[in-house]
């Protein structure tokens, strides 16, 4: 058996699970540029309706259409929180009253529990790199979607851990860029990613 | 009075003192069955089984034994044996009697000396009597001599009725938590029956069922531990009750009184959601045109009750980034039963869909849980796709045409093919032929080169058509890459000295590198197939295809559905990073089956406790059971089993469901050794 860390994208029924193609390389590239994590060097697609998404501790969900989980999938995501993965929801749209929130949160709140506001002096926020909290995105400071800046997070916590963690905050475009772009950036803004990884392999 | 008369009534005497005496010995008979069984009872509880089993005795005594004997005394309705009895009795009549009864004539008795045979069938019927009623009236005294709650649980025994017994002898310092009883309520809205269940150690009702457990004697000083809370008991009359809710988790509800401890496993039942199908449309669709009507139907069914149904709606249009949303319900129905079916229709042309538009289509239900729910269950989802314009040729092709990059990378593949073959065919082919057949691919290399090279110029601002689409021979083509760039930035108005960025590269350059490669290796490989050298030619075309596809990953060109496999090269990037962070508070995950490895030794050492206190290792059992319930319902089934089977003192069966419960355990332990602690490469 691998010890690598494998980067799971959740492949799901109702929506375009693969809206963010390149989030995945670009994660497993700043893993590497900055841990010792042992990572795969690709990433892989998991549908959640099968007990195969049950082998990877972190799961990492978006799309911008609406989320309905088939049974399969329903429970799995049920099972796969409670064995103590973190499943790691984000939202395209990055619109807190859209239809992928919407459908995404009631989804959650079905199969694992209410979703809460994550304080940011939360554990996770220091895992690795030091947040006062969920790093902005250039999508909502330039107003797009709902026109907010999300001060917080969402999750679902099961004993002590994050179970889901939910994000409106449109990750997935901000870091759907090939690694090779990194160079443009002054300021990496996939670090908070490796804070991800790491709470999620980590106690 | 004559002799026939006198007959007679000594008949109906002697018949009534016959059925009067088949009627006590039934009486006694059955009050004595339950004498001896409340008797039975006070020393050994009798179980309900037993008890019931018992009335039921009882009562077929009371009736069958006078029944017999009625059948049996059946002859005390002739006359003749009557007769027979009296002459019996009164040998002074020497058989006139009978010989009158047998033959009718009355004038054999007519001179017969008239005698007192109506008070000897008196004296006859009452001796007859006489023992069977007293061992009625004995036994009837002695059950009202019995404790009342004695003679209940044999005379109405029912579930929750093991309170009623006070056992004889029973010492003041005795445990008050036996006997025990539990009332359970299921919430109101289940429309379930109340039930009792009697010594209760494994409860299993509906979540908010309201469990009242109750026994003999004074509540002082009987309290329950259930999960965090404590509760005291309650006094009513000489019963001590003890009431709570059942909560969404299994618990252990332990009850002391002084030094005794009792343990109850009380197992919640989830009303589960309803069942929803989604009948029609059974399959995604694509519309070609939004027009028409759409007919929905569901099936819906619930385990207790539904409450409501009704169809739900999304529409999404846009795409890329840019979504809107509109939703909406449909053919909403009340319901009370257990299922439903629900039908209804949407009209496509009244929701003004757009080419590109989705309707996603879903059935909700919803059940009367007014405790924990409603619960909510929904169908799969159903989506309606309006195609696009671009879509004309055939509604089932998802995928837009591809753009010129992809479209680049398909024809730069293909003249690599049709060189690589020619250059195999090469050895047998003259020399003429292979320089015509290599000019031939040589035009199809420039074309591409001049698309990739108008691509290129496109971006950087400038007309197309202005530069590569003239002739080869047109003295404004570019001849070079470093020619192209130029020409490019001078259309842009921006100076051709590279900016200062990473490396001392322009981002222009950057941005277009790739292709510019592309379009100098493309360039290459025209020039020597140009020459009839395929062979040459064949690595350039290789590198221009590698360039080619290297810009369109950097550039998020790709076909909608299958995403790049993007190959990070791990130890290229390893510790690149600008930034240092840091995780030295964190430390490993434990193993995710350390659940399980708990456990085993939980469950090990319960084994060893069996033999040496069996009543611990019951409760020890339930405890462990109720730990289970979540997530390993097949163990603690077992555990359960084997528990009921020790209480009962049947070991073997305790033996078969432990070995049931190890073999269980062992089993999850390996599904649970499947997550690895990083993940695992499939």
């Amino acid at each position: 058996m691998s010890t690598e860390f494998v980067f799971a994208t959740a492949q799901y029924d109702s929506g375009d699970w693969d809206s963010a193609p390149l989030v995945p390389p670009n994660i497993i590239d700043t893993i590497a540029r900055y841990t010792e994590i042992a990572v795969a060097p690709t990433g892989v697609n998991v549908p959640l309706g099968n007990e195969r998404m049950l082998r990877y501790p972190l799961l990492y969900m978006t799309g911008h259409l609406p989320v309905r989980f088939t049974d399969a999938e329903r429970r799995n995501v049920k099972r796969f929180v409670e064995r103590g993965g973190l499943l790691f929801i984000d939202d395209h749209n990055h619109d807190i009253d859209g239809t992928f929130h919407k459908t995404a949160t009631e989804e959650i709140t079905r199969s694992v529990g209410a979703l809460a506001e994550l304080p940011n002096n939360h554990p996770l926020y220091s895992a690795f790199f030091k947040f006062d909290g969920p790093p902005t995105t250039s999508h909502e400071l330039n107003g797009w979607g709902d026109n907010l800046v999300h001060k917080h997070l969402l999750a679902v916590q099961r004993n002590g851990r994050i179970a889901v963690l939910y994000s409106s905050k449109d990750y997935s475009s901000e870091w759907n860029y090939h690694p090779e772009s990194k160079r443009f950036l002054s300021v990496d803004n996939t670090r908070f990613a490796v804070n991800l990884v790491v709470y999620a392999l980590t106690a | 009075m004559s002799a026939l008369s006198q007959l007679r009534a000594v008949r109906t005497v002697l018949a009534a003192g016959a059925v009067l005496r088949a009627l006590a010995w039934g009486a006694g008979a059955a009050i004595s069955l339950l004498l001896f069984a409340a008797l039975v009872d006070l020393t050994v509880p009798l179980s309900l089984a037993a008890r019931s089993a018992i009335l039921v005795l009882a009562v077929f005594a009371a009736i069958a034994i006078p029944a017999a004997l009625v059948w049996r005394d059946r002859g005390v309705l002739s006359l003749n044996r009557v007769a027979l009895w009296i002459e019996e009795h009164f040998p002074a009549l020497e058989y006139a009697l009978v010989t009158a009864v047998e033959t009718g004539d009355r004038g054999f008795i007519e001179h017969a000396r008239p005698e007192p045979w109506k008070p000897a069938a008196l004296r006859r019927a009452i001796l007859a009597v006489r023992a069977p009623m007293a061992i009625a009236v004995v036994a009837t005294i002695a059950l009202l001599v019995l404790p009342a709650g004695a003679v209940a649980r044999i005379r109405s025994p029912h579930a929750g009725d093991s309170v009623e017994r006070d056992p004889a002898g029973r010492r003041s310092d005795a445990s008050r938590l036996t006997p025990l009883a539990a009332d359970v309520t299921p919430p109101a809205y289940s429309g379930e029956r109340p039930r009792a269940i009697d010594e209760p150690s494994d409860v299993k009702t509906l979540v908010g069922s309201v469990i009242n457990i109750h026994g003999r004697g004074d509540a002082a000083g009987i309290v329950a531990h259930v999960g965090p809370d404590t509760i005291v008991a309650r006094q009513t009359a000489d019963r001590w009750s003890i009431e709570f809710r059942v909560a969404a988790k299994p618990a252990a509800v332990r009850l002391t009184d002084r030094g005794f401890q009792r343990i109850i496993a009380v197992e919640p039942v989830a009303d589960e959601p309803p069942s929803v199908v989604l009948v029609a449309p059974a399959h995604d669709s694509v519309l070609r045109t939004p027009t028409g009507r759409i007919a929905l139907s569901a099936d819906a069914t619930d385990d207790l009750g539904l409450v409501s149904a009704a169809f739900e709606y999304i529409i999404s249009s846009g795409e890329g980034e840019t979504f809107k949303f509109a939703s909406g319900t449909l053919g909403a129905v009340q319901s009370k039963g257990r299922r439903a079916t629900i039908a209804s229709s949407i009209s496509i042309d009244s929701l003004a869909l757009k080419p590109g538009d989705i309707v996603h289509l879903r059935a909700v239900a919803r059940d009367a849980n007014d405790v924990t729910g409603p619960g909510i269950g929904v169908s799969e989802t159903r989506s309606i796709r309006i195609a696009r314009k671009d879509e004309y040729d055939s509604v089932a092709v998802d995928a837009a045409a591809p753009p010129d990059a992809e479209k680049s990378v398909i024809s730069q593949r293909m003249l690599i093919l049709l060189a690589e073959a020619l250059q195999k065919r090469r050895p047998s082919l003259r020399r003429d032929m292979v320089v015509s057949e290599s000019r031939r691919i040589a035009v199809d290399q420039k074309r591409l080169r001049r698309t990739v090279g108008d691509i290129v110029f496109t971006r950087l601002g400038g007309d197309p058509s202005g530069e590569e689409h003239n002739e080869e021979e047109s003295p404004e083509r570019a001849k070079t890459m470093e020619e192209m760039l130029a020409r490019a930035d001078s259309a842009t108005n921006r100076s051709t000295d590279p900016i200062d960025f990473e490396g001392g590269e322009s981002p222009v350059v950057a941005v277009n590198r790739p292709l510019l490669e592309a379009y100098n290796a493309m360039w290459a490989a025209s020039t020597e197939l140009e020459i009839g050298e395929p062979g040459v030619a064949l690595p350039h075309m290789r590198r221009a295809l590698a360039a080619i596809q290297k810009a369109r990953q950097a550039e998020r060109l790709y076909l909608r559905g299958t995403a790049p496999a993007v190959v990070i090269d791990v130890n290229k990037s390893r510790l690149t990073g600008k930034d240092k962070g840091a995780s030295s508070a964190r430390r490993a995950l434990t193993s995710s089956d350390s659940v399980s490895h708990a456990r085993v030794s939980r469950f090990a050492a319960i084994i060893e406790l069996v033999a040496r206190d069996p009543r611990s290792a019951i409760d020890s059992l339930l405890v462990l059971r109720i730990d289970a319930l979540g997530d390993e319902p097949a163990f603690a089934a077992a555990l359960s089993d084997a528990a009921n089977a020790m209480r009962r003192g049947k070991s073997e069966d305790a033996t078969a469901a432990l070995t049931r419960a190890r073999r269980s355990l062992a089993g999850s332990q390996v599904v649970r050794d499947s997550l690895a602690r990083w993940g695992i490469v499939p």
